[in-house]
């Protein structure tokens, strides 16, 4: 069912796993608090991996996908007083069907057209939900006081990591069966997959249903980690750049590189804020991000994936010599 | 579930009462136009079961166009495409392969991240997401297909960036060959290699035609490369389909030589 070196990756992932579990034990409650950050970033990098790094559908519009997610139970639970168990399936469900509505003709056109018109649904949802029924949405302030899933720095940093395990894991076995290998053949050429026999709208839409899905869930996880929904902190271009630098710097289209790059964003600038408290650090964000892009394009997915291999290969040779 | 779409009032059976067998791929009027350009005007033919049939002329012609007509990744303005007696008119690109109409393109397209067994696996890939989703690939059948084309081993590991360009022409050709068409469109299947190349590729298809019975529908400029494949040959001109015949009366034909192949070509 799953393409060989399956077995090897679960074993990475395994290690993974546990250390994640661990870190709670040995880290203060801050980094655990910028680890639940990180978990969050790398949800919403494995949703834009699952559709534009695999099919190569570059979607600028992920915003709008988490903002409806995280809109849909804010609203539920601010005016309704709804429980989460039933606003997050919700919103979830709400951010898959809103999300095709407006996708699906999108779906036809491609490459800049696509990024442009998947960025002007973010640019309209960030106006609608300050022009529209602000006394509903709260307009440009957004909504405050949403009540949390679970409380403390511990219990979110398990939530956030469990939910992007188990989405991470799930997607990476997902691209290593025959539909992962589809989805990825369309991003390389759309063509000749039509040629082969499949029927690329079907999959385009399965991998963008999907993406919606996890968009939502991890945008309604999200807002009530903060207890707080704003337009202007979830429609933000550096938002948005956040989950594109992670995916692309991580390595696009394998599901491990954008949790990677995910992760190595959010530390590297939280790690900098005591030294470089000011907006500064962003260079060093800037240049770090641009060195490591150049050194290895296809992302620090690769680069590990190379160092691991010279150091197996040096301990084989030195074994059999 | 049949691919077909209904007949739409066209006279199937025409072709019997003139006494021929029911053409495997019947195209019957197809005209296109980019703008004031007319690429194929009322362009008739057809390729019976078996048969292979060589498609010729000037470059500009309308060849490839022709090709795309039949698969609709250009749709046609007039015309229709019968299959095996069925119009598929309607049937997208996916669904006509799905039927058995399975084309390479003139210039190989392939997954520059995927092996060459891969790329076989892409080929023999269900329709259905379940399918795709649940069920493994067939290592042994990929490999063997492969190996049917020279690719075998741990050739079948190589990516495409790895490959010379007769090599990425039977990658695409394995690629296409693993849908398991009835009926092959080659487009200029032979440019850009070698000699030896030309022979391997050569070597294929007439093998692959005498096991599997595969019809062909084959354009190329490589007319000494096309001779020995084909039973008949269609020259195309200006979108419109000047003469046919078998290769020798073809290339015998003053027009033919004319418009297209010069003088002296029969003597060489």
């Amino acid at each position: 069912m799953f393409a060989k070196g399956t077995n090897k990756g679960f074993l990475g992932w395994m290690i993974f796993g546990i250390a994640m579990l661990a870190l709670p034990l040995f880290a203060s409650s801050a980094t655990v608090r910028i680890f639940v950050f990180a978990n969050y970033i790398a949800i919403f990098a494995i949703s834009w991996d699952v559709l534009s790094g695999r099919t190569g559908y570059i979607s600028f519009g992920h915003p709008f996908l988490i903002g409806i997610g995280g809109y849909t139970t804010a609203l539920l639970t601010h005016h309704l007083d709804m429980p989460l168990y039933i606003t997050i399936p919700a919103a979830v469900l709400v951010t898959m069907i809103a999300g095709t509505l407006f996708f699906l003709p999108a779906l036809r056109i491609r490459g800049t057209y696509f990024a442009l018109v998947t960025l002007a649904f973010m640019e309209l949802m960030y106006g609608l939900v300050q022009v529209v029924a602000p006394d509903i949405t709260g307009g440009t302030r957004g909504l405050t006081g949403l009540p949390s899933i679970v409380t403390g720095a511990v219990s979110n940093y398990y939530l956030s990591f469990g939910v992007m395990f188990t989405l991470g894991l799930a997607m990476w076995l997902l691209i290593r069966t025959r539909l992962g290998t589809a989805l990825g053949s369309i991003g390389m050429n759309e063509e000749a997959v039509r040629a082969c026999g499949l029927n690329t709208t079907k999959l385009k839409l399965f991998a963008f249903t999907l993406s919606a899905m996890i968009a939502g869930l991890g945008g309604a996880m999200y807002i009530h980690y903060l207890g707080s929904i704003a337009p202007r902190g979830l429609f933000d271009v550096s938002f948005l750049f956040t989950i594109l630098v992670a995916c692309l710097l991580g390595g696009a289209g394998t599901i491990t590189g954008p949790i990677m790059g995910a992760f190595f964003l959010t530390l590297l600038l939280e790690f900098l804020r005591p030294y470089i408290p000011g907006s500064e650090r962003y260079l060093i964000y800037g240049v770090a991000t641009l060195v490591l892009y150049v050194l290895q394009p296809r992302g620090i997915h690769r680069l590990i994936q190379i160092t691991v291999n010279w150091f197996v290969e040096g301990f084989m040779r030195r074994k059999s010599t | 579930m049949s691919y077909f779409t209904e007949n739409k009032g066209f006279d199937t059976l025409s072709a019997t009462s003139e006494n021929r067998p029911q053409p495997m791929l019947e195209a019957r009027g197809l005209t296109k136009s980019f703008g004031g350009l007319m690429a194929t005007k009322n362009v008739s033919l057809h390729v019976n079961p078996g048969e292979s049939l060589g498609i010729i002329g000037p470059n500009g012609a309308g060849k490839t166009t022709l090709l795309n007509l039949l698969t609709k990744e250009i749709t046609p303005d007039q015309g229709s495409v019968f299959l095996n007696g069925n119009c598929i008119d309607r049937l997208s690109i996916h669904k006509r392969v799905l039927a058995g109409l399975a084309r390479t393109y003139q210039v190989p397209r392939p997954f520059h991240d995927l092996t060459i067994q891969e790329h076989i696996r892409v080929g023999m890939m269900p329709d259905g997401l379940f399918d795709m989703l649940l069920h493994g690939a067939d290592d042994e059948k990929e490999l063997k297909i492969a190996e049917s084309v020279g690719l075998g081993g741990e050739r079948a590991q190589q990516y495409p960036y790895e490959l010379a360009m007769g090599d990425l022409r039977r990658l695409e050709l394995v690629r296409t060959l693993a849908t398991e068409p009835s009926i092959l469109l080659l487009d200029e299947v032979f440019a850009g290699l070698t000699v030896k190349e030309i022979d391997q590729i050569s070597e294929l298809l007439t093998n692959r035609r005498a096991t599997h019975s595969t019809t062909y529908m084959i354009v190329s400029h490589d007319l000494k490369a096309l001779e020995p494949l084909v039973d008949r040959v269609v020259v195309i001109n200006f979108g419109e389909v000047m003469t046919e015949g078998t290769f020798r009366e073809v290339v015998a034909d003053t027009d033919v030589q004319n418009a297209y192949l010069g003088t002296g070509w029969e003597q060489e």
